[in-house]
This record gives structure tokens, C-alpha cells and sequence, in this order.
């Protein structure tokens, strides 16, 4: 048995559009949060200064926040270690996951750089330690250690950890908790609002037949079917 | 007749263009004039209700917060009810509502729930049809009939006890001492307005009820968080195409003219890891708003420091079409910017004269529907105050308002592009997707009688 669906006309569908109100000021800050969020930081200069919007965040811990998570994507986890903890120590003493996660990127750079005996030596000092006190950390080690049983890294079943994914993968993660020890959400707001459309208009599915818009990059409104 | 104009055609879809988008300025200038709240709710239940509650059985205190049982209890319709005095709000995700048990009485026959209108105000709430109630003597839910169902512990004097309706999950639910005992749907013949509701129904009963002055024993907030966060995980499993959130702001600031922000934010796609590349992979068709890119931010930059003059020169140089109409709704905002700056910088006699010159021809005029006087007379009325920026007309020394004279700058200026559709100068991609998300929340809230959350940017950012 089909329930029918109710058609609401273009012409009906458009007049609710129009009575919605947006204002411009609010547009401007979902802006602002995307690019300071992202890290963006001199096009959230120019936005301030183009738009007159202010920045949810102080500008200034942008620039350190992106030199963290550039220095991961690049390999160079020492670095962004002590950079984060120039920036805040609490933010690896309160997240020993995220530690374990730079460490573990670390031992992945050293081995990268068929730095073995150096490899061996972190992994046994640094690491160990961290897997006795945590189940899931031992397992993920001794999945980056057994990165060193294969000669030939391209084909092995952990070989994704020395993809450049596995880095973007910690930069985020860092970058994630720099913006929580800063009281900021740590993901920008405009994904979460297109997800929003495409699930509220999933909803009305059920009911209605309706203009939807199909194609986000588009943003057209496409005709109820007669 | 003009002979000197080769296409007239062009020129006058043109003007009716111009002319689409002068009013449609008009508007937002209205709007952003009025402190309207971007939606009103229903008034929420404050205190007790004492007209129709059932007074030969309690009393009701001066306060209307608290209630004493004053009958005999022999049998089953003497029991002390009274509402509040408004129904549940339900444009919201949660009502909550708590009574404290001051004193137990002699059988502790207390009972918090839900009643619609007309309730017979002698029987508990629960007994009769289209109402709910949690009763404290036997600690079952009650739901239309004199029978109960096993729900939660009883409870008695000392204790706080909570009653709630999800309009999320469509339930109702129950607390004890701050924390939840149970839950139960809402069906659907509770569709109809309900009200806060308490009884009292042996000797000595006393019990307080909070509408929300004072704190509640159960965390309302954190409750809501999570209900809020719930739905969002459920949302957050959808899948968007990559990078379109870059597309989008890209397109964002290409469509209002922010070049170096544009220019900035291009560089550093390019660097990120690995680069963002938007134009080729999502099909977003940036040709049309790219037009007059660097025209449209001098012009922009200009309204906003106030230099209208300037920004006039610019546009009879440029786009002469735009201020050929002396008339047209984009030279009267400018004019009345121009006013306004005047004032802004306390130059009163040359406001006095800009408004003779300028400013007076644009009242009364019959074919703009009379639309013009009210925002001549609001800039008008400025020079009567000392602190204009203090006075109800003060929206029009505000940045907001010179951004709303940038935007219509900006959206005649795309218009002259013999390229571009008609209404895509007025919204950028951005906003037609904002329109769409509360259009669409909004609707499926109607399609939920009206109970319910519905989106609204500016609550989510502010």
C-alpha cells in the first residue's frame, strides 16, 4: 500500500525560500570559521579586512596551530612536538593517544629512512613502555614494527602506515587538539550544514514531492516530478 | 523613442532587472531595520493555573508555585489537579518541567504529568484519555486509563521529580532526583496541546513545582547537548563530494568580490597537503561570477569607508547603466548612504542639503509603490537626535547597513554581465543552500505539527 506524496509547485516552494531570512553578517562568520578553522590564516586577514567580520579565534595561534600541522605532513614529528609543547603542554600530557600517535608516526619516519638500529632503539624505549599500559597501543606497534620484517615495504599488509595518509591522518588528529585546547570547535561548521540539507531533505522525501536541490556545487533547484 | 540606442530590448529587461534587484535590497534594508526575534515561541508555563484547577480539593499559594490538598480522599474524583497556566511550548527540542515533594501527606497519591485541555480537573493525570502522569505512591505510568504500567521507583517527601517531553524523539520522560527513570512514546493522539500537570490527592500533601526560575535537579542542558549531538552523529554519516566546502566559500567570496581574500585563499589551497584543486573536479561554473572581479571589490572597498562619492565616479565610469536612472532603487540607496555619512560624521547642514537635492525627489513617487519613503524618512529622522547611533534609526550608521548599499552595488554591477541568468546576481551559492536547509527543517517541523527544532543560522552561530 502507497502512502501518496504530497507535491508542494515550484511557485509555493520558492515563496518559502524567500520568506527565509539569512543576513549577510551571519554568512560572513560561517566564512570566517571555515578559513580560521582550516587554518587559513592570511585569508582570514584579508576576510577581516574585506568583510569587516571578526574571527571567532585569536589569528595569531593559527599560524602556530598550521606550523604543527605542516611539520607532521612533512615527517618531521620531532619538530611539531616540541612546537605543540611551546604552544601548550598540557595538550600532550592531557592526550596520551595523541602521543602515542606522533610517537608511532616517528618510529614510521625512522623507518622510512631505513634508519633501523635508531628505529629499534625508539620503538623499545619510547613506545614499549605505552604498550604495556594500553591494549590498542601494543597492537598498533607491533604493527609499525613489523613494517621492518618486509624488504620490500610496498607490498605488505601494513604498508598503508608509510602512506602519506597515515601523516595527514596524525596532523589532523593534532590539529584537532590544539583547536580543543583552545576552547574552538575543532571541525569548521559549513560541512555539518551541507550534510544537514542533503539528510533534512532525505526527510521530507518521505512526504513530499518537492524542489530539491540535487547537486551542491550547483545549488539549482530541481522541479518536483509531475 | 530612443534612436540612439541600438539594442532597447536589452536595455529595458535590463532596467526591469535593475529594478527586481533595487527592491529586493529594499527588503533586506527593512529587514535589517527590525529587531524582530527570527522566531517567536509560544509563552512557556510560568506558574499555576488557579482559574480552572480543582479548588474545592487544594489550594493553590499566593506565589502559584506550590499546592496544599485540602480534601478527605474517599474515592477516585477527589483528587487536587491543576494545570499551568500556559500549554507546552513546542517549538523546541525539550520541555522540562520539576516538582519538589514538600510533604508526603498521609498516602503520598502524588502524581506530575501531562493533561490536555479540558481535563476533568478531579481525576489524576493519566486516568483519563489524552493524558499522561508518574505517580508517586506507586511509581507507575499512567496513560489514558485507570490502569498503570511498571515504570519507576514511587517517590515521596524530599524528593524532586521531573517531567519532560523530547520533541526530538517524539517521547515523554520522567527524572527522579536528577536522573531519568524511564521513557515513553508520545503517541500520536497526544497531538494536541498539552499542559504541565500536577495532583495531589491525600491529607497533608504539599509539593512545590519549578517552571524553570530556579535550577533544576536534572541537567536540562547536558540532556539537550546530547540529544543535539545524537542527531548530529546521525547526519555526520552522510557523504558530500570532496572539496566542496572549498568550492562553496570559493564561490562565496568570488559572487560578493572579496578579491583578496580570494587571492589569499587560492595560494593556500595550492600548499596544502595534497593540494585542493576545485574548478575542474566539482563543476562549479565560476565564469559568470568572476566577472568585474576587481571592479566590483574597488567599488565595495570604497562603500565601506563611506567614500559614496568616489564609488559613484567609479560606477559612471565603469557601468554607467547602473546610476543612468537617476531613480532606480540602487542610486536612491546610494543617495541615501551618501545622507547617512553626512550624519555619521556630524555634518548636519550638508546632510540637510545632500537630502533637499537628492533625497526629496524620491518621495511619493507612485510607480516605486511608495516603497522609498520609509527609508527616506528614516534617514531623515537621524538628524533629530544628538547620539543618532543610539536612536531607534541608528541600523543606518551601522557597518551591516553600508554592507547591505556593497551588496546591491555588487549584484547591479553582475547584472550588467551579458552572460548572466537573471536571479543568480542576487544569491550567491552559499545562500540558496542556507535558504533550502531551514526551508526544508522548517517544512518537515510543519509536517511534525509543528513540534520540534527547526534550523536557523543565526541561532546555530550566535
Amino acid at each position: 500500500m502507497t502512502t501518496s506524496k504530497k507535491t508542494i509547485t515550484r511557485d509555493e516552494w520558492e515563496k518559502r525560500l524567500n520568506d527565509v531570512k539569512i543576513r549577510k553578517e551571519d554568512m560572513n562568520k560561517l566564512v570566517m570559521n571555515f578559513l580560521v578553522t582550516e587554518g587559513y590564516v592570511e585569508a582570514a586577514e584579508k576576510f577581516r579586512m574585506e568583510s569587516g567580520t571578526e574571527p571567532d579565534i585569536d589569528l595569531a595561534t593559527i599560524s602556530e596551530r598550521m606550523a604543527v600541522k605542516k611539520a607532521v605532513q612533512c615527517g618531521n614529528v620531532e619538530d611539531a612536538i616540541e612546537k605543540v609543547n611551546d604552544l601548550n603542554p598540557e595538550i600532550l600530557d592531557t592526550n596520551p593517544q595523541l602521543f602515542f600517535h606522533l610517537q608511532q608516526q616517528r618510529l614510521i619516519e625512522l623507518i622510512r629512512n631505513g634508519k633501523i638500529e635508531e628505529a629499534l632503539e625508539f620503538a623499545q624505549e619510547e613506545l614499549a613502555p605505552r604498550g604495556e599500559e594500553n591494549q590498542s597501543f601494543l597492537e598498533e606497534l607491533e604493527r609499525t614494527v613489523s613494517l621492518l620484517a618486509f624488504e620490500d615495504v610496498s607490498n605488505c599488509p601494513v604498508g598503508e602506515l608509510l602512506d602519506i595518509s597515515q601523516r595527514l591522518k596524525t596532523a589532523s588528529e593534532v590539529n584537532a587538539a590544539i583547536l580543543t585546547s583552545q576552547s574552538h570547535e575543532k571541525d569548521p561548521k559549513l560541512p555539518s550544514l551541507l550534510k544537514m540539507l542533503l539528510w533534512a531533505q532525505n526527510q521530507l522525501d518521505e512526504k513530499f514531492d518537492y524542489p530539491r536541490i540535487n547537486d551542491l556545487s550547483s545549488a539549482t533547484l530541481e522541479d518536483p516530478a509531475v | 523613442m530612443n534612436s540612439s540606442n541600438g539594442n532597447n530590448g536589452n536595455n529595458n529587461s535590463f532596467d526591469r532587472l535593475s529594478q527586481d534587484l533595487g527592491l529586493h535590497f529594499l527588503e533586506l534594508v527593512r529587514i535589517g531595520s527590525s529587531k524582530a526575534p527570527v522566531e517567536i515561541d509560544d509563552a512557556a508555563p510560568n506558574e499555576l493555573n488557579t482559574i480552572n484547577s480543582s479548588a474545592g480539593f487544594l489550594v493553590v499559594a499566593p506565589d502559584k508555585l506550590s499546592v496544599k490538598y485540602t480534601g478527605v480522599n474517599l474515592h477516585g474524583h477527589d483528587v487536587g489537579v491543576v494545570q499551568a497556566n500556559n500549554p507546552v511550548p513546542v517549538k523546541r527540542l525539550v520541555y522540562y518541567f520539576e516538582i519538589y515533594v514538600k510533604d508526603a501527606g498521609v498516602k503520598g497519591q502524588i502524581a506530575i504529568g501531562f493533561t490536555s485541555e479540558g481535563f476533568k480537573m478531579r481525576r489524576q493525570p493519566g486516568w483519563e484519555v489524552n493524558s499522561c502522569g508518574y505517580h508517586g505512591d506507586d511509581g507507575l505510568l499512567y496513560r489514558g486509563q485507570g490502569k498503570g504500567d511498571a515504570f519507576g521507583p514511587t517517590y515521596t517527601t524530599g524528593d524532586t521529580v521531573g517531567g519532560g517531553i523530547n520533541f526530538g524523539s517524539q517521547e515523554f520522560f520522567f527524572t527522579k532526583n536528577g536522573a531519568i527513570v524511564g521513557t515513553v512514546s508520545k503517541e500520536k493522539e497526544m497531538n494536541r496541546c498539552l499542559f504541565p500537570t500536577i495532583s495531589v490527592h491525600s491529607q497533608n500533601e504539599e509539593v512545590h513545582v519549578n517552571f524553570g526560575q530556579r535550577k533544576f535537579a536534572f541537567d536540562l542542558k547536558e540532556y539537550e547537548a546530547q540529544e543535539r549531538l545524537n542527531q548530529q552523529m546521525t547526519i555526520e554519516k552522510t557523504s558530500l563530494p570532496p572539496n566542496i566546502s572549498y568550492g562553496i566559500i570559493r564561490a562565496y567570496l568570488l559572487h560578493y568580490g572579496y578579491e583578496d581574500t580570494l587571492n589569499s585563499f587560492d595560494l593556500a589551497s595550492k600548499s596544502t597537503i595534497p593540494p585542493i584543486c576545485i574548478a575542474q573536479e566539482n563543476g562549479f561554473d565560476d565564469q559568470d561570477i568572476m566577472y568585474a572581479l576587481n571592479q566590483r571589490k574597488t567599488i565595495r572597498q570604497l562603500i565601506r569607508n563611506g567614500e559614496i562619492d568616489a564609488a559613484m565616479n567609479k560606477l559612471r565610469d565603469w557601468f554607467p547603466q547602473i546610476v543612468q536612472d537617476d531613480k532606480s532603487a540602487a542610486c536612491f540607496l546610494l543617495h541615501c548612504q551618501k545622507f547617512v555619512e553626512f550624519i555619521r560624521v556630524g555634518a548636519l547642514e550638508e546632510a540637510v542639503k545632500h537630502g533637499r537635492i537628492e533625497l526629496a525627489k524620491f518621495l511619493g513617487l507612485p510607480e516605486k509603490d511608495n516603497l522609498f519613503d520609509a527609508l527616506v524618512m528614516d534617514c531623515v529622522a537621524l538628524l533629530a537626535y544628538e547620539c543618532p547611533q543610539e536612536s531607534c534609526f541608528g541600523y543606518l550608521l551601522q557597518e551591516s547597513h553600508r554592507d547591505v548599499v556593497a551588496d546591491t552595488v555588487n549584484a547591479m554591477i553582475l547584472s550588467t554581465n551579458p552572460k548572466m541568468k537573471d536571479v543568480r546576481c542576487l544569491q550567491s551559492y552559499l545562500e540558496r543552500l542556507l535558504r533550502q536547509l531551514t526551508a526544508c527543517c522548517l517544512e518537515r517541523r510543519l509536517a511534525n505539527g509543528g513540534q520540534g527544532e527547526a534550523f536557523h543560522l543565526c541561532r546555530l552561530l550566535n
